[in-house]
């Protein structure tokens, strides 16, 4: 999921950051005293997270929990994740510096795209029917991640099929352990503070 | 349920560990250059073509990884050598051999074209010490000092990667501080408005 460092064609690496430093100032706008916390909160999730390995047949593959971050904090999910990002980078070597443009939008923008079409649907109904759509929206950020790190290596040259489902067969699992995680943490949510979505939802 | 078993078969295939990163190494080994790739998890790169490059980003040969994830390559000029091999879906290692190692084991000097690097003043002393013995017995003993190392270099290799505890209480630390600054500065914010 993180690509690395010298993978990809310098157009596709400027484009990718000034695309990045775009969303980062939309999230800062959107971010405002209240959410501060919550965004805080799933930076440090998905900091570490990735390092929670699940072992999947002879791979493993780890969590990147970014549906549920753009679930609870929409555009302010750009931020999140960057600072998230950049730690990775700078502690763990995870992607590289010159590419954390590239990986912030690929992470980022699919947790966008998921807070605006299904930050409605977790909102209404009953919290079980809410949690549902909370899965959905976890499984079909992971898809649309891999989608996007598809298309940036297609751009800087990969043959974009290949690539494409390479990387998406390899995270069915992720997707399918997201869902799960992502629908019971709206479950949760929805039952104890359901404000939390509500506020997402309408802004 | 045709298409069932094509996406079962397809999540089954050992796909080359997407969420991990690419290790690679060079090391002299006798007359050649011995490398391994693989990925910080333990899995090696099997039958991966590593393409070998001069100074210049001229190719000089390419080599293929064995069952283990190591590579061969001999020299032929003494400069320094890039080895870059792509490991699909993002991965792309990328290693460089100094020219004056390479020089060492085609024993020759560096080739001028090179950045100056300092000499080592130990190495003479080495060759003084071995010369007594037969060019057989001196290459017995690399090898034989090359495969003990070997799982030692494995090691310090996946230990390099090891992520601890201090690094991830740190990335917290950080995400709390980066984040007390968001509230100094929207709180702040409040106060002027």
């Amino acid at each position: 999921m993180h690509i690395v460092d010298g993978a990809l064609a310098n157009p596709v690496v400027i484009g990718g950051a000034v695309a990045a430093a775009g969303g980062i100032a939309i999230g800062l706008k959107s971010l405002d005293l209240d959410r501060i916390p919550t965004a805080g909160v799933l930076a440090a999730s998905f900091f570490v997270a990735s390092l929670i390995h699940v072992p999947i047949g002879p791979s493993s593959v780890h969590l990147i929990l970014n549906g549920l971050a753009g679930l609870l904090l929409g555009w302010a999910a750009f931020p999140a994740l960057f600072v998230g990002l950049l730690l990775q980078t700078v502690f763990f070597g995870f992607g590289g510096l010159t590419v954390l443009g590239v990986n912030t939008v690929n992470i980022a923008l699919p947790a966008v795209l998921t807070w605006m079409l299904f930050g409605r649907l977790i909102a209404r109904g009953s919290p079980v029917h809410g949690a549902i759509w909370g899965g959905i929206g976890g499984a079909f950020s992971i898809a649309a991640t891999t989608g996007f790190v598809a298309v940036s290596l297609a751009l800087s040259g990969d043959a974009f099929l290949p690539a494409a489902k390479l990387v998406f067969f390899a995270h069915i699992p992720v997707m399918a352990i997201e869902a799960v995680l992502t629908g019971f943490a709206v479950l949760l949510a929805r039952k104890v503070k359901p404000e939390l979505f509500i506020k997402v939802a309408t802004s | 349920m045709k298409k069932l078993t094509l996406i079962c078969t397809l999540i089954l295939t050992p796909l080359p560990a997407l969420a991990h990163k690419v290790i690679a190494g060079v090391f002299p080994a006798g007359e050649a250059i011995e490398g391994e790739l693989g990925f910080s998890n333990g899995d090696m790169a099997v039958d991966q073509e590593v393409i070998v490059y001069g100074l210049d980003g001229a190719e000089l040969g390419r080599t293929v990884t064995d069952a283990d994830g190591f590579f061969l390559f001999t020299p032929t000029r003494p400069v320094a050598h890039t080895f870059k091999a792509d490991l699909g879906a993002g991965h792309v290692a990328d290693v460089t051999m100094p020219a004056d190692e390479v020089a060492d084991i085609l024993g020759v000097e560096a080739e001028a074209s090179d950045p100056p690097v300092l000499a080592a003043p130990a190495e003479s002393g080495a060759t003084i010490t071995v010369a007594s013995l037969s060019d057989e017995e001196r290459a017995a003993i690399a090898k034989i000092v090359r495969d003990e190392t070997r799982p030692l270099r494995r090691e310090i290799a996946a230990y390099r990667e090891h992520n601890d505890l201090q690094s991830i209480l740190g990335g917290i630390g950080y995400i709390i501080g980066l984040f007390g600054i968001g509230f100094y500065v929207a709180a702040r914010k409040k106060m002027t408005a």
